[in-house]
Order: C-alpha cells, then structure tokens, then sequence
C-alpha cells in the first residue's frame, strides 16, 4: 500500500526572467487542478531565504512528501532545493525540478506558447516526483596516501606539497629518470632562468622526501577499487610486481611532441640542417649551436605552429612554443651575434605574465617577424641553389605584406606542436579518464573545476590535461594537492547515490553492461555469473541499465517508472485549437 | 617570384635615422589616421612591412614615402610608438641616396664630416675665385664717393677691380647659368634613375605612351601648389612651405634668369616691383624657416622633435643665405661700399656650396621628387 502523496509545486519569476514570458500564475492555476498537488504557489525568487522558507513552512504545515520547483537549470539550483527539503526534514531525492528559464522564457517569444510549455514540463515533473523514492547518501573512508603518475614538473611539485603536509606520496615515473620535458630544456621562458637547476633541485628534495616512495622506470599496470579506496599494481623495470594502496590519485602525465616528419613542407629528416626544437634545446644543452656539419649557421629560420592550429594537424595552440621561439632568437642572439634570425609565425601569442614584455624585448633585438597564413600561405622549404649564398630556402606568402618572399636559411628550427602521449588512452582507461578528442584527459568542469576529473578520487594535473607552460602545470597541481588534502583531513567523501542496482535474479550474465560502462563500475561475478555494479565508481549515468537485453539493470533516481511517468505527464498537455 | 628578404638593409638604413623597426605589428591605426589613404588602405602601412622585412627592391620601386607630407598624425596615435611618419622622413632619405647615381648623396647623409668638408671645400673656392678674379678695387678706400649713386646707396657693380658694370653682371649671369645647368643636370639624371626604379622597373605596370603626357598636368600642378601637401590635416605647414617655396621660386627667377633687372646700379624705390619681390621672397623663406626652427627647438610635435643633422644643416645654410642677403641690402643702401663687397662676397659662400650639396643631393632634392612621384604614381596606376 503506498502511502499517501502530497506534492507541492512552486513556481518561480526569477525576478522577469521567468515571469515576463511565462504566466506563471497561469501554470500554477493548472497545477492546482492535479490530482494529488496539495498546493501550488508562485514567488518572485523561489531560490531566495524567503523562497525556500515558504516551502519549509508548507512541507511542515500540509505534511507535504514530495516537491517540484520550476524555475532555472537544475545544474544551478537543484543542490540548494534539495537541501531545503533536508532542512525541513523531508528525503532531499523527494524533490524535481523543471527547468522553465533557459527552456522555456530565455527562448521562446510568444507569452502564450511558453506558459503551455511550462505547464507541460511542470505537469511532467509532478507526475514524475509520485514515483521518487528517498534514498540515503553514502561516505567512504579515506586511505591518506596519494599515488602520482608522472614525474615531470607537476608530478613533483604535488609530490613535495603533499610529502611536506606529512602524507605518503607514490610517484610512478615511467622513464628513467625525473624531470619530464622541463629536464630537456635549457633556459625557461620569460626571465631566461635555467630550467636545469629549476628541476634538478626539486628532483633531489622528491628524491631525499622520507614520505615519498619514487618508482623510476615503471608502470602502472592495473588500477582497481574507487575514491579513498584504490589499488594499483606496478611493474618496476618491466617486471617485479609492486601492489600499493592510497586514496587518491593525480595523474601527471604531461605530453609529448608531434612527429615533424608529418609536417611535410618542412622536410625534416630529408634536409640536413631542419632540428626541432627540442634538439635546438640539447644543443643549448651542450653549449654549442652549430650545423650537422659543425659549422656555424648565418641564416637561422625558426617557424612556428608546426602541427599546431591547423586542422590538418591539430586544431589546438600549442601554448608554449611562441614563448619558446623567442626565448630561441635571445639564446641565438647572444650564441651568434653575427647570424641572421627569422621568426616565421602564424600568430604572436604571448599571453602570461611577462610574456608581452618578452615579446618587446625580442622584437629589438634584431630579430625579422615574417607572418604566414595557416590555410593558404604555409611556408614551403628547399634546398636553395649555390648561387643562392645560403643552404635553404624557405618560401612563403607573407600575410602582413602580401608579397611572396623567400627566406636565405642555415639551419631551420621547427616549434614542435604537443599532443598526448599514446598510452593516454589506456592509462584513461585504468583510471577512469575520457580524453577530450586530442589525447588530452578532460578535466570536471572547464571553468569551475579543472583539476578533478569525472572519476572522484582522481585528479589531472600539467600537460596532460593541455599543454600548458610551468608555472600554469605547478598552479594546477598544487590546486589539486588542496583537494586531496582536504579529503584526506575530513577522512571520508560522500558518493553518489543515484547509482545503477542489478536484480540478480533477472540478470544472465551477458556481460553486455560491462562493456559500455565508462567509468568500469561493473565487474563481473564468475561465481554467480552475474553482474555487480561498483555504487562507488558508478556515476548512474544509466548506459547499462539500457542497454541492458534482460531489464535487470535498474538506475536509481531513473527508473523506468519515474521516466514514462514523466514523459506521459509531458504529453498529456494539448495545445488549444 | 619570390623576393629575397634582407635583415642587412636595416643597418644600412641605421645611418638614416632608423633605431628599430620592429615596434610595428600592423594594426593599420596609421592608415586610419592619414588623409591620404587611399583605396587598397595600405599607406603608410605597407611601406613600413617592406622596411621591416628588408624588401630593397620593393622600397626602391615605391613612392609611398614621398607621398607622405609627415603631419604626425600617424605617429601621433600609433599604440606602439613605432613612428610611421619618422620612417618615411628616414626612408626619403634613403631614396634621395639610391636616386643618386653619383655617391656623394649617400656620402653627405651618411658621414657629417664629408658634408662639412665638401661644404667648406666649395666655400674657399668660391672665395679664392672670387678675390682673384673679382677683387675689390681700391678706390673704395681713397676716392669712396666714386662708388655711391644718385640715392646714396652703393654702386654694387662698380666695386670690382678692372672689371666693367655690365660685364661683371654678365659674369655672374654666366655663372649663374652655369651652376644652375650643373645641378638640373645632376637632378634630372637622378630623376632619370628614381623614373627607371618606379615606373620602368615594375612589371606590374604598363603605361600606354599617350598616358605619360595626359598625366604629365599632375607633375605642374603639384609642383606649383603642392595641392596633396593641402589635403594634411594640419594645413599651416603646407601653407607656410608654401611661402617659402614661392619666394624661393621668386629669388632663383630674379637672380638666374632676370638678373641684369635685379642687381642694377640704381636703387629703385621701396615700391618698386623689383624690391617688392624682392621683399616678399625674403618675407617668405624667412617666415617658413624661422616657424620650423622654432618648432624644432620646441620638439612639441612628432614632425618636428626628429631633427636629423642634415635638417639643421639646411636651415642654418639657408638661414645664413637670408641673412648675408639681406645685410648686403642694407649696406648697399646705407652706402657702405667695402661693407657690401664683403657681404656680397659671404653671401655667395654660403649661398654656392648650400645650392651644390642641397639641390642634387640633399635634403632640397625634395623639390624635384615629390612632383614627380604624383606624376609616376599616376602612372602606376596603369596595370598590365
């Protein structure tokens, strides 16, 4: 026998937001005549003190048990309604929203069509709300150790923050050593200080740190368990197993750079003297710029945006290179102060703290700036004639000019785009990342959260989310350290409820629902030869419950019953002839 | 094909008044400012590229520069202080220097000393000349009277040594004629030169013969009232040039061509159209030359706070000219003989060495390649 239902439905003005296309008194006439609403008001802020206090009053006067709020997005206010119901004592899952702002007034232009849609997804929601079920929000403990994936710049500065708070930090390096791309530069862009003496006394503290347990050389091969709970195993020099236990993971991964060999108009590996950057940076490295042939090149062409914003490559900037191509000319400048240098770009982009100074400074250092176009002026490299005086020839239509020119040129140096890594997708895979379309792991939120990720519990930090220069990569890992710590300092986290529940009996073991899960919260069961959902790692995104051949999948908060419901609640409003 | 980029032009440029010329990043503030833009929106933009880029060829086939009356509007407002009008200022410099097929203009712009020494070089030969051949005779002394006419003023054409009036005035017409033959033929053949770097050169022009003359109004009109100068938002500057350059015209017609009516015996009076032309071309060029020396020292506008060495050098010998002229008036009619010979004698050693170095090759070249480049950017136009 189920008890009795008492709705409350409340609509919202959202000051004239709302109010101005939708007759909310209309809409909450017609709510008033369903069956089982108790009552139904309208108010000018629903999500204001006052607003929520008029629905506490009414869940405690007309012992309400269930409450529709229209007003905005549920991404915005849904939390705060819930936890009105909280306060008045009521199941805060006893509550929907219906979205009558950015669906219906903000798009629409007739008065009279938006309140008949308002009505319908109100009326939805209430027929909806009937079939809520309370359910009970859960926590985990925490296990107070960290496990790093990478030990670049962002790996380490996490390490450290974390070693230092006094909490154990496993930092994986799948190399042989530390240091990730900031080992293989010389100076760091824009003050010119070494990167080598930036890394190396940071690889030494993470090193030396007694709550740190570095693993060079390894992999980490299987990640299991979810949120204060994980497990990993890792293979150090290719084999000997280790198994360790944490809470939280931050993957550091970082990036790497684009073949240049794909660039094809440049030539590279077919003309001699055509480096990439980061082989002009081993050079600098070594203390000596100079052709394969030891000699010393006059002409130094360096071209940007190689693989970078252009849809034959990649569509995305690269971010760093810009920077680092001036940083270039300078170390030229100073190495040969006789040479010719050329900066052949697609667009000068020199964002970040003394960046645009940098940029200034270069410019007057005797430096040709020559533009290309990425769609139609792509320069073009060949061998140059011996009469030509110089040992290439870089030709290009120069946008700001519009002249076709060539460049005399020694020695080609190539702004190697990024991307990520190849085992990106795999390592996603383990821990639960997805990869936004270019080998880069997408973060929660791209304003509001960008270091957690959709997986609690794991957090992205450095190039390995987007290419970023060293101190955004050390901004974001320390911001990633705050949350970890701050999880580790409450010692449980609140996980998600609305999660998917197999009925044992139905289900057949098809293993279907496994396969599709993206966050690889179904396991499978080969004693029983059934399913079983993980409710930590499970998101109740709802793709095995319908994909499910059986029905035995059910997702809380989504059920069959509370869907059609809603639907025939939107439905059964009809349009006036 | 493609045209060679060449960062070396920079340091020839160097010499020209040009630091650095990378501030500019293209952002056509400049091009919105200037009156004369024009309908593919590229001046003065355009002309700065080629400069950053060290496209030679393509500067030397370009009259953009000359175009430029440098307002300072663009400099004014340009957001990178990159200084537009300046570089266009330094590059008709620079042509000036590449039109000339003699060196000496890229000598005197490039080394102070060579023009000083040029400058005195000229001066002492005059002056050597001058005493040798045209000495002052020496009744000046003993018999002063002699040389003073019926107004009381100066006999100037007396006052030479075994020399007749008439035919020290022949002299000095033959002279005249002489020095104005030398320098339009130096001028000419620079123009010769800029007309094969901008018209004949381009391969992306082909003028039909008929537009050479039915063009040729341009090359007249702009020379008389440099009518483009006008159309500068500030119109004081072309008004006051404008001054300058008649009187200017009026002096050089009264001394080279009507000098037997100009340097006579007689002093007419003040009302006379002799002196009244007289008056008001040195009205004129006074007038222009002290407002722009006062601008310079003041440096308050962008025009005027870049003064290259051969700027001064130009207003002190033209300045000088002025004043040796008008004291050599002044004596003459006061009736100090010697006082005049001496001051007619400075006159001219200012006066020779400052029309042989500014005309051809220098700064005062202007005069010839501005007309002209009206006149062959008109014929640009011509496409093939």
């Amino acid at each position: 026998m189920r008890e009795e239902i008492r709705i409350g439905v409340y609509i919202c003005w959202c000051g004239n937001n709302i109010a101005k296309m939708v007759d909310v008194e209309a809409v909450s006439k017609e709510m008033q005549k369903l069956p089982d609403v108790v009552i139904s008001r309208t108010y000018k802020y629903m999500c204001s003190d006052p607003g929520q206090d008029l629905i506490i009053t009414d869940i405690k006067e007309q012992r309400l048990n269930r409450v529709v709020v229209a007003a905005c997005s549920p991404r915005i206010h849904e939390s705060t309604f819930r936890k009105t119901l909280s306060s008045a004592g009521l199941n805060p899952y006893l509550f929907q929203m219906a979205n009558i702002r950015e669906q219906v007034s903000w798009v629409h232009s007739s008065r009279e069509e938006a309140t008949l849609k308002a009505v319908s997804l109100v009326q939805g929601a209430v027929e909806r709300v009937k079939w809520h079920e309370p359910l009970e929000k859960r926590t985990v403990e925490v296990n107070p150790a960290t496990l790093i994936i990478g030990g670049g710049i962002s790996g380490i500065s996490a390490a450290l923050e974390i070693a230092d708070a006094g909490k154990q930090v496993y930092l994986v390096e799948k190399q042989e050593n530390m240091g990730g791309k900031v080992a293989c530069i010389d100076l760091t862009y824009p003050h010119l200080y070494s990167g080598q003496q930036l890394i190396h006394s940071k690889i030494d503290q993470t090193r030396s740190h007694s709550n740190i347990d570095v693993f060079q050389n390894s992999e980490v091969k299987k990640i299991s368990g979810y949120i204060g709970n994980f497990e990993a195993e890792v293979a150090r020099n290719g084999q000997e197993d280790i198994e360790l236990i944490f809470g939280n993971i931050i993957v550091a991964t970082g990036l790497k750079t684009i073949d240049a060999a794909k660039v094809e108009n440049y030539q590279y590996g077919k003309l001699t003297d055509v480096f990439t950057s980061f082989e002009l940076e081993e050079m600098f490295l070594k203390g000596k710029v100079a052709k394969k042939d030891g000699g010393i090149p006059k002409n130094v062409v360096i071209i940007h945006c190689v693989g970078s914003r252009n849809t034959n490559y990649h569509e995305y900037c690269s971010r760093t290179c810009c920077m680092t191509a001036l940083k270039y000319a300078n170390q030229l400048r100073s190495a040969l102060p006789d040479s010719n240098i050329y900066q052949v770009y697609s667009d000068m982009r020199a964002i970040g703290k003394a960046c645009e100074e940098l940029y200034t400074s270069t410019a007057g250092r005797d430096v040709m700036f020559l533009s290309f176009d990425q769609q139609d002026g792509m320069p073009q490299l060949r061998k140059a004639d011996p009469e030509d005086d110089c040992e290439m020839l870089v030709e290009m239509d120069e946008k700001l000019s519009g002249e076709t020119i060539e460049i005399p040129a020694d020695m080609v140096v190539l702004m190697v785009g990024m991307e990520g890594h190849d085992e990106a997708r795999e390592l996603g895979r383990m821990t639960g990342l997805s990869l936004c379309g270019n080998e880069f792991y997408i973060e929660k939120h791209p304003k509001l959260d960008p270091v957690a990720t959709t997986t609690d519990g794991v957090y992205v930090v450095g190039s390995c989310q987007s290419p970023k220069d060293i101190p955004d990569s050390i901004s974001q890992a320390k911001a990633a350290v705050a949350r970890i710590l701050a999880t580790i300092n409450v010692g449980s986290v609140e996980v998600e409820v609305t999660t998917a529940v197999v009925n044992e009996e139905a289900c057949c073991g098809c293993q279907t629902c496994v396969k599709v899960c993206p966050y690889t919260a179904i396991s499978f069961d080969e004693e029983k030869k059934i399913s079983v959902v993980n409710e930590i790692l499970c998101k109740g995104c709802g793709t095995c419950g319908s994909t499910c051949p059986n029905g035995a999948i059910r997702s809380r908060h989504f059920t069959d019953k509370q869907i059609l419901s809603q639907i025939e609640g939107l439905m059964s409003i009809h349009k006036p002839e | 094909m493609a045209t060679r980029v060449d960062p070396e032009l920079k340091k020839d440029l160097k010499k020209f008044g040009i630091e650095e010329w990378n501030e500019c990043y293209h952002c056509g503030v400049c091009t919105a400012m200037c009156t004369h833009t024009d309908k593919d929106v590229t001046f003065p933009r355009k002309t700065i590229r080629f400069l950053q880029m060290g496209l030679k060829d393509r500067l030397i086939s370009n009259v953009d520069p000359w175009l430029c009356y440098y307002c300072g509007s663009c400099s004014d407002q340009c957001p990178r202080n990159a200084n537009p009008g300046e570089r266009m200022m330094v590059l008709r410099r620079y042509l000036t220097t590449v039109y000339d097929w003699t060196g000496l203009s890229k000598k005197f712009y490039t080394s102070k000393t060579w023009e000083f020494f040029f400058l005195m070089f000229i001066a002492v030969m005059v002056a050597t000349a001058f005493l040798i051949f045209l000495p002052l005779s020496g009744e000046v002394f003993t018999n002063p009277e002699l040389f003073i006419n019926a107004q009381g003023g100066v006999k100037l054409n007396h006052l030479i040594d075994g020399v007749a009036p008439d035919q020290f005035v022949r002299i000095i017409e033959i002279f005249d004629w002489s020095m104005a033959a030398v320098v339009a033929g130096l001028l000419i053949s620079n123009i010769v030169r800029m007309f094969y770097f901008v018209v004949l050169r381009d391969k992306t022009i082909k003028v039909p013969f008929y537009a050479y003359f039915t063009e040729l109004w341009h090359l007249v009109w702009h020379f008389a009232t440099q009518a483009r100068f006008s159309k500068c938002e500030d119109r004081n500057y072309w008004l006051g040039h404008w001054l300058l350059m008649s009187g200017y015209t009026i002096m050089f017609i009264m001394i080279v061509v009507a000098l037997p009516q100009f340097q006579i015996e007689e002093i007419k009076e003040w009302y006379h159209w002799q002196r009244l032309l007289g008056y008001y071309a040195t009205f004129g060029i006074l007038f222009f030359l002290i407002y722009v020396t006062i601008k310079r020292i003041n440096r308050e506008d962008v025009k005027s706070k870049y003064t290259h060495s051969s700027d001064w050098l130009f207003i002190i010998m033209l300045g000088l000219t002025v004043l040796t002229g008008i004291l050599t008036h002044v004596f003459r009619i006061y009736g100090w003989p010697a006082t005049t010979y001496v001051m007619y004698l400075l006159h001219l050693i200012v006066l020779i060495p400052m029309i042989l170095v500014e005309v051809p090759f220098s700064k005062w070249s202007h005069l010839a390649y501005r007309p002209f480049a009206v006149y062959f950017d008109q014929l640009k136009q011509y496409k093939v």
